[in-house]
């Protein structure tokens, strides 16, 4: 039952936590922004509306949306939120997600193409290129975390006696991995400085000018996907950030969130301060989240007998 | 091996049928398709049975002249090799009623289909082969049959080199494989296979390395994968089907038996096959992803996945030499579902490249575009073949792909060495399925979706009955193994029963996780299903309109200003620059009103020109050398052959 209301709780609350990034890139730019329930007034919109096609387009651009919408949704439900048991959790479940979320790329990249669009041409291949490298610093992160505790599923990494955060014995190790994840959440949900959504020149942008020809439900079903997403890769940090296990169940939610939403303060500071970088530059940014994992790996060799 | 033998004879009628009937051109190929499938049904219960009723290895023998004894083995190893051969090649039969429909080569037709039934039973004599003469016999007839199909279309110079190169790699490879045996039979002084585990140890790793090489030469390993980006897209799609799908396959059967042989548990049997598994793996999918001709970039992925199928042998070697039961046995398991995932849906891109090309009339991405509203049935069994070839789940590559991780994960406890190659076999792993996604996105992308590149594309129709048949068959087969893949990995558990060295481990715990896995990918399919609902009840009674695609405020948009392949893979390739160099010819644009100009772009193999800048160029010049000695004059090379004799007579 716990764990329903955990799901639930968190695709509801991912549209909130993402409005926060917004929110504060305002106040930095002495902005007032939007309302912080703008994301949910967004998808109210979208879902009433009706939608236009490309006549290029065949089934696989309607295709899009739902398969990666499902992948993330998949992702979240073996994912313990706030040290609650998960839905779903079974030894060797990360890589199943991890080649979902892969299965969820496919689709919007080949949706993409599917409009015979050349803008749309080139965000799909920078997602493909980019997810690559953000993909080897997840597996090295995996490798490294089944070292360490030997276990394989989201739920044996962060809960239970053997739970790997910051308080275990290999904290500075995950000091390390921490600063890789950000960086592959900054690639892998296309914030700056990797890609910028706020630009108006569709050449410079990733994530967004994939989905320019998508409308209606189909774009709402894509931003939500995005939002949980984001969602996932900041409970993944929290998770290594918050050590305590209390025993009452809200105010180890409440901690948890809290921690979940300075990610995002973070995140938004991160936009406010960094422009994006030039796109050669990019594979560089998100090679040294690897290099550092692969480092925190080969420590282990001493660390961990 | 009565039944074996059986199929054998019934392959073999089925291919002499259509050079006597060759004059009635449908009669005889279905003629053909009849008695083909028949044998391989036949061959196919044949090997499953043993498979599935473990008895003691069927063996024949027979005396042959004088000197050799042929001599046949069935065990559990060569029973799952037989399984792809008499699946796929019979698949592959049927395609070609539709795919060879010239009437007036008829008698070309039939030849290629009496070395097909001829390859299709050498690979066949190859899995069972259980002495040294009758594995060479059967080696050789394999090379030769398949390159008799390579060269289908001589008349074409592309193709008659291509040939040329694939049987000079053949041979070579084999010559490589006869210097192996030789070694062995220096030390044993008997053909037979058993006697390989009594050599000295040092002999052994000379006897594994001159192999490997000459396996590796057929499976196409780095840097000996050459031949394949030729010989595929000029075999007819049906040959490269068997030939990628299946006869690859029989090089990493020859390594896998020539291991099992040696019996030795030595860590660097591993490392050198793993290393060359990674390098193989993850240059293969890069030359993929940098060429834009489909059957040659299907060709550099064949490279990409002989790459994984090693990474799971090198691993389970790993397991054996540091007696991780776990490791070694779903190193092994992984490598041989990934050979069985492999052979199908390779076989059945290849099929669907081969449709492109029947009606496209071209095999470059960079200009078809399209195809899956003018081809929907091909377009489609793409899309999943492409899918599964990704390693995504729910389809079957995830499920070779996964045991492969999972023993290479359960090397991370280990010290040192085996610690750092098991971390580098996953991140390999993960770097190969991240560029294959890119790799096949690109191809259903923009060959199959988005509006067609040209004329030729345009007008594409689907193909004929029997060659949608089979891709929907094979793409039923991807899905299949993907959502229920207990029986079949537990073939494959099967299949390594009888690889020595394993010990014995219990998979129930594996099975599990199958279990869950499968559980996983049928309630991904049901939130889609799910999903799709309640995508249509948003839709429902909604305004949908149909209307240009967004140019980003561009208002005549073309459709040669869509994205191409080479674009597409431009930045990526870039990444792996020294090892992908690319070449472009670019006229420029000069005055100020520039004329006529051209710009050519081409991915270059490396391997292909270090081997001919170092080794073919040196070999030539020496060669030239000795020229004199081919002068022309009959009766003086008749005379070679008698002082030949003469010191033969004389000296030994």
């Amino acid at each position: 039952m716990e764990s329903i209301v955990s799901f639930c709780f968190a695709i509801l609350a991912a549209p909130l936590l993402s409005a926060i990034i917004m929110k504060v890139k305002a106040y930095i730019a002495g902005r007032k922004g939007p309302p912080i329930l703008i994301k949910y007034y967004t998808l109210a919109k979208l879902f009433k509306k009706g939608s236009v096609y490309s006549t290029s387009s065949s089934f696989v651009f309607k295709l899009g949306p739902v398969v990666s919408f499902c992948s993330v949704v998949m992702v979240l439900l073996f994912f313990p939120f706030a040290g609650i048991k998960p839905l779903l959790s079974f030894h060797g479940d990360v890589i199943i997600l991890l080649y979902l979320m892969g299965l969820g790329r496919f689709f919007t990249i080949i949706a993409a193409l599917d409009t015979a669009s050349p803008f749309e041409g080139m965000g799909a291949a920078r997602e493909a290129y980019f997810s690559t490298l953000a993909e080897a610093t997840l597996f090295v992160i995996l490798l490294l975390f089944y070292r360490l505790n030997g276990s394989f599923s989201f739920a044996a990494f962060f809960t239970g006696t053997t739970a790997i955060n910051l308080w275990s014995p290999a904290a500075s190790l995950l000091l390390l991995v921490i600063v890789a994840l950000f960086v592959v959440l900054l690639t892998e949900n296309s914030r700056v400085p990797v890609d910028d959504p706020a630009t108006h020149l569709e050449l410079t942008m990733i994530h967004e000018v994939m989905i320019l020809d998508h409308s209606g439900p189909d774009l709402a079903l894509i931003e939500l996907g995005a939002y949980l997403k984001l969602f996932f890769y900041s409970a993944f940090i929290t998770c290594l950030l918050y050590p305590f296990q209390l025993d009452n169940v809200y105010l180890n939610g409440l901690i948890f969130y809290g921690i979940m939403g300075m990610i995002y303060v973070l995140v938004g500071i991160t936009e406010s301060i960094m422009a994006r970088y030039k796109m050669n530059l990019v594979p560089k940014f998100i090679l040294t989240s690897f290099a550092l994992v692969f480092f925190a790996t080969i420590l282990t060799m001493e660390f961990v007998k | 091996m009565d039944t074996f033998f059986l199929s054998l004879a019934v392959i073999v009628c089925g291919g002499v049928l259509p050079l006597v009937m060759h004059r009635h051109f449908t009669i005889m190929k279905a003629g053909c398709c009849v008695l083909i499938a028949a044998g391989c049904m036949l061959g196919l219960f044949d090997a499953l049975s043993l498979l599935l009723h473990p008895a003691v290895a069927a063996t024949y023998t027979l005396p042959w002249l004088h000197i050799f004894t042929l001599s046949f083995q069935m065990d559990s190893i060569s029973a799952f090799f037989l399984v792809p051969i008499f699946l796929i090649s019979p698949l592959a039969v049927l395609y070609s009623f539709h795919y060879m429909e010239k009437p007036e080569q008829s008698f070309r037709t039939a030849i290629n289909y009496f070395f097909n039934a001829i390859l299709i039973v050498s690979m066949a004599l190859v899995a069972c082969a259980d002495n040294i003469p009758t594995f060479a016999l059967a080696w050789e007839i394999m090379s030769i049959s398949s390159y008799f199909l390579v060269v289908y279309d001589y008349q074409n110079k592309d193709t008659r080199q291509a040939g040329y190169l694939y049987f000079i790699f053949a041979q070579g490879g084999a010559m490589f494989l006869f210097a192996a045996f030789a070694l062995i039979y220096s030390y044993t002084g008997s053909f037979a296979f058993t006697g390989f585990a009594a050599i000295p140890d040092t002999v052994k790793l000379v006897v594994f390395v001159l192999a490997f090489i000459g396996f590796g030469s057929k499976a196409g390993i780095f840097p000996l994968h050459i031949w394949l980006p030729y010989a595929h897209p000029a075999a007819p799609s049906h040959i490269s089907a068997v030939m990628s799908g299946v006869m690859i396959k029989m090089g990493i059967y020859g390594i896998i038996r020539i291991y099992a042989l040696l019996a030795v548990p030595s860590m660097i049997f591993g490392q050198i096959v793993l290393i060359v598994g990674m390098v193989t793996g993850v240059l293969g999918v890069v030359y993929a992803l940098g060429n834009q001709d489909v059957k040659k970039l299907l060709a550099y992925s064949s490279v990409e996945n002989i790459g994984i199928i090693l990474i799971g042998l090198g691993v389970g070697m790993i397991g054996v030499a540091t007696g991780t039961d776990a490791m070694a046995f779903f190193g092994f398991a992984g490598a041989f579902m990934h050979v069985f995932n492999h052979s199908i849906f390779k076989s059945l891109l290849f099929m669907g490249a081969g449709a492109v090309l029947h009606k496209a009339k071209t095999r470059s991405i960079d200009q078809l575009g399209g195809l899956l509203k003018r081809m929907p049935v091909t377009g489609r069994t793409f899309l999943i073949g492409s899918l599964a070839i990704s390693g995504l789940p729910p389809f079957s590559g995830f499920i070779g792909e996964f045991l492969i991780y999972y023993a290479s994960f359960q090397g991370i406890h280990l010290q040192r060495t085996a610690f750092i190659l098991s971390a580098l076999a996953i991140i390999s792993l993960a770097v190969i399925g991240g560029l294959a996604t890119a790799c096949f996105t690109k191809v259903v992308g923009l060959a199959f979706l988005g509006e067609p590149r040209t004329d030729k594309a345009a007008h594409a129709s689907e193909v004929g009955f029997s060659m949608q048949l089979t891709m929907i068959f094979l793409a039923a087969a991807c899905l299949l193994i993907g959502v229920l893949p207990e029986p079949f990995v537990r073939l494959a558990f099967k299949g390594i029963a009888d690889l020595p060295l394993l010990g014995s481990y219990n998979p129930d715990i594996f099975i599990d996780i199958l279990r869950n896995i499968a559980k996983t990918a049928a309630l991904f399919i049901a939130l889609f299903l799910v999903v799709s609902l309640f995508r249509k009840l948003l839709y429902w009674r909604k305004e949908v309109s149909a209307g240009p695609t967004w140019g980003c405020g561009f208002t005549r948009p073309t459709v040669r200003m869509q994205y191409t392949g080479t674009s597409y893979a431009a930045s990526m390739i870039d990444f792996y620059r020294p090892f992908v160099p690319v070449k472009t010819l670019y006229s420029g644009i000069r005055k100020i009103f520039p004329g006529q100009t051209t710009y050519h772009t081409e991915v270059i193999d490396v391997a292909e020109t270090n081997m001919h800048e170092k080794i073919v160029r040196p070999l030539f010049k020496l060669l030239q050398m000795l020229h004199w000695i081919q002068h022309g004059h009959i009766q003086l090379y008749i005379g070679y052959i008698v002082l030949t004799i003469v010191v033969m007579l004389l000296f030994l």
